[in-house]
């Protein structure tokens, strides 16, 4: 009985630290890439996504205009707003919300799966950010964030309204094993 | 989060318990203190006075440390300057300013299809770095334990590592596109180190143990400089190992002026030096004692007078081994009396105009008083302001020790990881991005080989009747001069406790900004004020900002007893030994 209640505890344990693994979601490549707010968060998915040699495209600040969803089974978004990379890039949130709104309808229009992920975690929460998920959010098809990120059950909130499969994660580098779970 | 704050903590708290120390972001001691950036670097320091170490040796292992746990903010590659005082009467100021390489000119880097501002984050943006020569100086003058001893610390925390925290994550995801591009081995595996995480670096560590082992000499004439030779000329950059032979850091007498009754012992140009005196110069015709740190009207004349000798900055501070400055004359009682004049209490001086009011302290240089002066005719000099970004990179320290001696240290990679160019463990600054953008005839702060770049960093050592009073000194750019002299007002004429010094909003007089940034915390009728009657364009910012620096300082009482308060804005500590 002990070992049995201790398994149970270890395996639920282990999955409140991977996270929720949505069942049966499955993404194909070309994935493309691209930042929502400007956060080294994008980059650091385009060095993850090498990491494990997935197939994709990374475009820091791409025109929805110039987006061709023809060319892409899955698309992703990484959210976090920072002053900083807003400023580089000579635009506000309410430009960039726009950019990336356009790149999220397309994918709609052309059935091609969105994925948003907050990699930064806590540290990249704000309102800034908010306007841009809340934004974007109607549009996933899947969640992936940062566990800290969700302190304050956003996340949770979100993928309950829409729909939307959650999956949590402790640290940045988790995301190399997600990625491997749910591309190839 | 909570647990790696929780694993922070322990991990401190068994190095203090093992060496006998004590950490704070304030501390009190009768044995000596050390206030710096970030609490481990403090506690090397704290760790090394605790051995029997003095001041001088404690901040030789402050400033190794410093390029390990803050390896955005300064480290081997960088330059700086510190200003000692010993017990025996002896002062020094260390001038270990960087020097532009033997082929950084204008023409070169037009050759190459380079401005200043887009080499400033290639190895092209490099110069001749001077914080290990101004090491070896520095532990000439003063030191008493062996180099290896100073050292250790560092090593060790470059090989077991350390707990990164808020600042470092944060100055590490402002700087990841560049670091990825510039320094991936620095990274985690091409990722961001996070909030929490045990950052160690071996590579660094190896470095500083070979220096240790060969001296420190190997950076500028041996297998390193050779290293850094290959490593320039394979990545384009201008450093040779020439320019590294044949570098010099210098130490000399420092430049001192008074203050209500106070001895302010500064740095000479390139750096701020001269600039503080002067602001405090004209600081003293105002009884700002009779207001109170909060009082629009304080605020409003220490403000113009920070942008009236910031002006007077960019004509009369530069290289003095290239231009004839007019040093004794800008920091002369005399001449500030003409600063003095300009001030009108009723209205601020409209920013358009801040360049049209640039002084003439060479007639002052042989002791003439302001009405010779004055009733002859004073030619004007136009500037063109030259936007540069100032960012709030850049660490100061300060160390007291139980005999009375003092340091105030500040060094640098000019912006947060300089160049970001990486090689062995630590990064190369990028000095070069504060020279002109471009030849100006008129300019004392074009590019020029061998010359020192203009800075406003200012460490400072305030004595009274020969006694240390307080070691001041802050990182931040363009606010370096605006957050010593409220310290050094707050202090003196407004007699504020260390810690309430360190914590009190500050503001922000420099003639780049056509606005008055405040940071929050002023009443709002003083904001208000500075805006209606004034006329200030008032930019509030939040509270603490790092924008503002970050000041780590320390206060001897009478009594004896060391006060040390570290940055509020910047996780900074003050830590003492025990015993």
């Amino acid at each position: 009985m002990k070992k049995t209640i201790f398994a149970f505890l270890f395996l639920t344990l282990l999955a409140f630290s991977v996270g929720f693994s949505a069942e049966g979601l499955h993404f194909d490549a070309p994935l493309f890439i691209t930042s929502g707010g400007q956060s080294p968060g994008a980059l650091q998915m385009m060095v993850l996504a090498k990491a494990v040699k997935l197939e994709y495209v990374f475009e820091k600040i791409l025109p929805a205009a110039e987006f061709d969803p023809s060319s892409f089974k899955s698309a992703m978004i990484v959210v976090g707003a920072s002053g900083k990379g807003l400023g580089a890039a000579g635009i506000d949130v309410d430009q960039e919300t726009e950019r990336v709104l356009g790149i999220a309808t397309l994918c709609q229009e052309n059935g091609i799966p969105l994925i948003l992920v907050q990699l930064e975690g806590a540290a990249r929460r704000g309102p800034s950010s908010d306007i841009i998920l809340d934004a974007l959010a109607p549009f996933a098809s899947a969640l992936f964030v940062k566990a800290d990120a969700n302190e304050d059950a956003k996340f949770t909130t979100l993928g309950e309204e829409y729909e939307i499969p959650l999956v949590l994660f402790e640290k940045t580098t988790d995301m190399r094993d997600l990625l491997k779970d749910y591309f190839f | 989060m909570r647990k790696n704050l929780v694993f922070s903590l322990v991990l401190l708290a068994v190095v203090a318990i093992s060496f006998g120390v004590t950490t704070g972001q304030s501390a009190a001691s009768s044995l000596g203190m050390v206030a710096a950036a970030n609490p481990y670097a403090a506690e090397v320091g704290a760790q090394i006075l605790e051995m029997g170490g003095n001041a001088v040796d404690a901040a030789i292992a402050v400033s190794f440390a410093l390029g390990v746990v803050e390896p955005y903010a300064s480290g081997l590659g960088g330059e700086g300057y510190a200003v000692i005082t010993m017990s025996n009467g002896e002062k020094y100021a260390v001038d270990f300013k960087s020097v532009a390489p033997g082929l950084a000119t204008y023409d070169k880097l037009t050759e190459d299809g380079y401005r200043i501002s887009t080499a400033n984050y290639t190895p092209k943006g490099t110069c001749v770095p001077g914080v290990v020569a101004g090491i070896q100086k520095i532990y000439d003058l003063g030191a008493t334990l062996p180099l290896e001893t100073l050292m250790e610390p560092a090593i060790k925390l470059a090989r077991e590592g350390f707990v990164v925290n808020e600042t470092f994550a944060q100055t590490l995801s402002d700087g990841y596109e560049k670091l990825l591009g510039n320094g991936f081995d620095f990274l985690n595996e091409g990722l961001a180190w996070e909030e929490g995480q045990v950052h160690k670096n071996e590579a660094l560590a190896q470095t500083l143990e070979s220096l240790a082992k060969n001296g420190l000499d190997d950076f500028y004439t041996g297998e390193l400089a050779d290293r850094i030779d290959a490593f320039m000329q394979e990545n384009e950059g201008y450093l040779r190992k020439s320019d590294l032979e044949n570098y010099r850091a210098l130490a000399m007498e420092p430049l001192h002026g008074t203050y209500r009754g106070y001895d302010v012992i500064v740095p000479h140009a390139p750096v701020s030096g001269p600039q503080l005196l002067a602001i405090l110069n004209v600081l003293e015709h105002f009884n700002l004692s009779a207001m109170g740190w909060d009082d629009p009207l304080a605020v409003h004349i220490i403000q113009q007078v920070l942008v009236l000798e910031d002006v007077d900055r960019r004509s009369f501070i530069s290289d003095p081994a290239f231009y004839d400055l007019p040093t004794e004359g800008f920091a002369s009682k005399e001449y500030a009396k003409t600063r003095f004049m300009k001030i009108d209490l009723t209205q601020a001086i409209d920013p358009d105009t801040y360049f049209d009011h640039v002084g003439n302290p060479y007639p002052f240089e042989e002791g003439a008083t302001y009405e010779q002066v004055m009733l002859q005719e004073v030619a004007q000099q136009s500037l063109v302001q030259e936007d540069l970004y100032e960012s709030p990179s850049t660490t100061h320290f300060s160390v007291v020790d139980r005999y009375g001696n003092a340091v105030a240290w500040t060094q640098t990679l000019s912006s947060f990881w300089g160049t970001s160019v990486y090689m062995d463990g630590f990064f190369f600054n990028n000095e070069m991005g504060n020279y002109a953008s471009s030849y100006r005839d008129w300019d004392i702060i074009n590019l020029t080989p061998g010359m020192k770049p203009r800075t406003t960093i200012c460490p400072t050592i305030i004595q009274k009747d020969g006694e240390v009073r307080w070691v001041l000194g802050t990182p931040g750019g363009g606010r370096i001069i605006s957050t010593i002299t409220q310290l050094i007002v707050d202090l003196v004429d407004f007699g504020m406790p260390l810690d309430q010094a360190v914590k009190a909003p500050k503001f922000v007089g420099y003639s780049s900004y056509k606005d008055l940034r405040m940071e929050a915390g002023f009443p709002e009728d003083t904001v208000a004020f500075l805006q209606d009657v004034l006329g200030h364009d008032v930019n509030m910012y939040g509270y603490p900002d790092l924008f503002f620096g970050g000041p780590n300082i320390i206060a001897v009482e009478e009594d004896g007893m060391i006060i040390g308060a570290g940055s509020i804005r910047r996780n900074g500590a003050a830590s003492a030994p025990e015993k």
